[in-house]
């Protein structure tokens, strides 16, 4: 029974190593042909639901359709501006940019071990809890000025980090010692975080005098400065986050202990034969990338909401599509989470200037997931228009 | 040869819940009048709505049953729920306006058809292009979480649909007229699908060749492609059975309750994960599966009547996540659940 779960984990480890150890040129054409084609889908599904929706004036008329709604074209030219257009936007866009550089972080560090962590939603959602309680107590003890901002700011981005570091751990060890499967323990601990979290505001810590299941609003004292006016962002959390994605590239690139958590979730054994207590440093690639969900949330609470809010955002899940995007590189995180920030805010521009949902890019996301899971797909469109490389054919990838 | 540890995981399982009950009872005020309240609740119409709750839960899981069992993981059933439950409702509103008519049978076969085809794509992504499977099934949820409520707003001008209709009730002649256990035979036929799906399953998987060819899928596809038969063929059957489970599943929902809801989660809630969590705890027995869904879906029930007849204020947030506590204290102290062994790899044809 214990052997098939063995190699269970050097096979799902196989799959993840084709996406760990493609090479960095292999990996930037996946990435960015899986987000050409996601694009070109995603238009195509703007341009067929445009003859689905009703508008004032529409765009194009094709007789035995009728009118069509929407411009793909205007949708992501809008997209663009909405999110680069003004400084306010672009306030926006690097708003969103820094948190998913947190989430995307956290992924990151996880698939770099070999370990699918799904569960920074939840650790996220966790640590800004905790930050938001912590930092509403704290601020009652602190100067109202820059010293007290600072020490309330970092206990902040502390307290975060252990929580989400805290709930990044049980699936590590789950998955070092009961060789619980770290995709299914970390999205069911997602619901369970959400739920404990919800319950904790709702009934217990929340600010019982309104209806909608949140805490109190944090002071001013607690909140990053905004750098650009008309918005919240602040360039100090994402200089913190750019020198984090740093760290973490010159902790795989340059440090034993990185190359020994690396190998330690992609060859457990190998790594034991090394020398190396591989089940430890599952549990330490886990709870680091917890850390990183946790703070993300402490960002969210101090930079973003000023208070924990029920239904808090998918930057857990985004950060995924962030990390997949990056080929699960530090530094390719840093593209990847502006592109994403800059479609997130995009998209509020083009739902409010055109009518078109922004859950568009939700759509958009699992798509540039779909296509960057199917390396396959675009070797074989590159072997079919000549493209092709000795390597296909040793993959064994024939077109149907 | 499952049954010894199907026996203790569900033992397992009761005991999680019950502990969780517990713990309830200790949360709330007035937890010991509570214990005589829930024996007070647990009546016919109780069991009803606890069968009506499992449909979407346990057609996941035995869709994700299906897939698994040929090789192919499928983590997308919460994805194929999603679109059978928006594909019953978009098609029940689209056909009121066509000359055919709000026809809801038409609308639940359209509702199968849609959630099959995602899974057809499914398929081929991770069959034909070698696809990571757990993060096409990821992508396949994250796409219908956006493209459902994408879609409302398109159709409807926002993320949940107007009210479109719904199965009435099927009453069994004959049965339906018994005393007290009478109204368990009244119900919509979602539900008389349930109960005839799962002794079909378990059928299909283990007293057929089809079934047979599954097995072997998923365990040992080298021999089955040595036997002369397409493990291809195989593993698409596979998952397009758990696209038409789901569709089931999803329209079954839908069609219950009368509208779509896109909000959040959506209507389905988490209810594929409950599923993939029920299969785990089952132990990829169709029975055991269903068995874990009724459970979990009793829970829920039990949660929705106290407060309405007891008037409780029970943590609904709290008995939401009793599933997947009881699955994570599986996976960790039960022992791991035996994954077919070549689920997750792609098969390679020498031909």
């Amino acid at each position: 029974m214990t052997d098939d779960s063995g190699s269970i984990r050097e096979r799902g480890s196989a799959a993840l190593d084709r996406l760990v150890d493609a090479t960095a040129a292999e990996r930037i054409t996946i990435s960015l042909a899986s987000l050409l084609f996601a694009i070109i889908v995603g238009a195509v599904l703007v341009f067929v639901s445009g003859f689905v929706a009703d508008c004032a004036d529409p765009f194009i008329y094709l007789p035995g359709l009728g009118y069509g709604c929407y411009n793909p074209l205007e949708v992501y030219w809008t997209m663009l501006t909405g999110s680069f257009g003004s400084m306010t936007v672009i306030g926006q866009t690097l708003l969103q940019t820094t948190l998913l550089l947190f989430t995307g972080l956290s992924v990151a560090v996880a698939f770099r071990a070999g370990l699918f962590n799904i569960g920074t939603q939840g650790q996220m959602v966790l640590g800004a809890l905790a930050t938001a309680l912590v930092v509403l107590e704290l601020a009652a003890y602190v100067p109202d000025n820059a010293i007290g901002m600072v020490i309330v700011l970092s206990t902040g981005v502390i307290v975060g980090a252990i929580v989400g570091g805290f709930w990044g751990m049980i699936p590590g060890l789950m998955k070092a010692y009961a060789n619980a499967h770290e995709v299914i323990t970390t999205i069911m601990l997602n619901f369970v975080a959400i739920g404990i979290a919800f319950w904790l505001v709702q009934v217990h810590v929340g600010d019982l005098t309104t209806d909608s299941v949140q805490t109190e609003t944090v002071p001013a004292v607690a909140r990053f400065p905004a750098t650009i006016s008309g918005s919240r962002f602040s360039v100090i959390a994402l200089i913190g986050a750019l020198l984090v994605a740093a760290g973490i590239y010159l902790l795989y690139t340059r440090t034993v202990i990185g190359y020994d958590l690396r190998t330690s979730g992609i060859q457990e054994t190998a790594a034991e034969y090394g020398g190396v207590n591989a089940k430890r440093n599952i549990v330490t690639s886990m709870t680091l990338s917890g850390v990183l969900g946790g703070i993300a949330g402490a960002i969210y609470v101090m930079m973003v909401q000023y208070r924990w809010q029920a239904g808090i955002p998918p930057l857990g899940f985004d950060g995924i599509a962030v990390s997949i995007l990056a080929g699960n590189n530090p530094v390719g995180v840093i593209p990847a989470a502006l592109l994403f920030g800059s479609l997130k805010t995009g998209s509020v521009a083009v739902d409010l200037s055109l009518g078109v949902p922004g859950e568009l890019v939700e759509v958009l996301r699992g798509l540039i997931i779909l296509f960057i899971a199917m390396p396959e797909f675009f070797r074989m469109i590159g072997k079919r228009f000549g493209y092709g490389n000795g390597s296909v054919a040793t993959d064994g990838g024939e077109a149907q | 040869m499952n049954a010894p540890s199907l026996t203790r995981r569900q033992g397992l399982v009761i005991g999680v819940i019950l502990f969780g009950l517990l713990t309830l009872g200790l949360i709330i005020d007035g937890g010991r009048q509570l214990i005589s309240d829930v024996t007070g609740v647990l009546s016919v119409s109780y069991l009803t709505s606890a069968i009506r709750l499992t449909v979407p839960i346990a057609f996941a899981a035995m869709g994700g049953i299906f897939a698994e069992k040929t090789g192919v993981i499928n983590i997308g059933l919460e994805g194929l729920l999603i679109i059978g439950a928006f594909g019953a409702v978009a098609s029940l509103y689209a056909l009121s306006a066509t000359p055919i008519g709000a026809n809801i049978w038409l609308a639940f076969v359209l509702a199968i058809l849609a959630s099959t085809f995602v899974a057809l794509l499914f398929a081929i992504v991770c069959i034909e292009f070698k696809a990571d499977q757990i993060i096409a099934g990821l992508a396949v949820w994250l796409i219908a979480l956006g493209f459902a409520p994408f879609a409302s707003i398109i159709i409807w001008s926002r993320t949940s649909s107007p009210s479109v209709g719904t199965f009435s009730t099927v009453s069994i002649p004959g049965l339906a007229a018994l005393p007290s256990i009478g109204p368990l035979f009244e119900a919509t036929p979602p539900v008389f699908l349930l109960a005839l799906a799962v002794p079909f399953s378990w059928y299909l998987l283990n007293r057929t060749t089809f079934g047979m060819w599954i097995e072997a899928s998923g365990e040992d596809p080298k021999s089955l492609d040595t036997a002369g038969v397409d493990v291809r063929k195989v593993r698409y059957a596979g998952v397009l059975l758990s696209g038409v489970y789901c569709g089931i599943g999803g329209a079954g929902l839908a069609l219950n309750t009368g509208q779509f809801v896109g909000s959040g989660d959506t209507m389905i809630d988490g209810r594929g994960w409950i599923g993939l969590t029920a299969y785990l705890i089952g132990n990829y027995n169709p029975v055991g599966a269903f068995l874990a869904s009724f459970l979990f879906a009793g829970l829920d029930a039990l949660q929705l009547q106290l407060q309405q007849i007891a008037g409780y204020d029970v943590s609904s947030t709290l008995v939401e996540i009793i599933p997947y506590v009881a699955v994570l204290v599986v996976l960790t102290f039960v022992g791991r659940t035996r994954m077919p062994s070549a689920a997750g790899e792609h098969y390679e044809s020498d031909e």
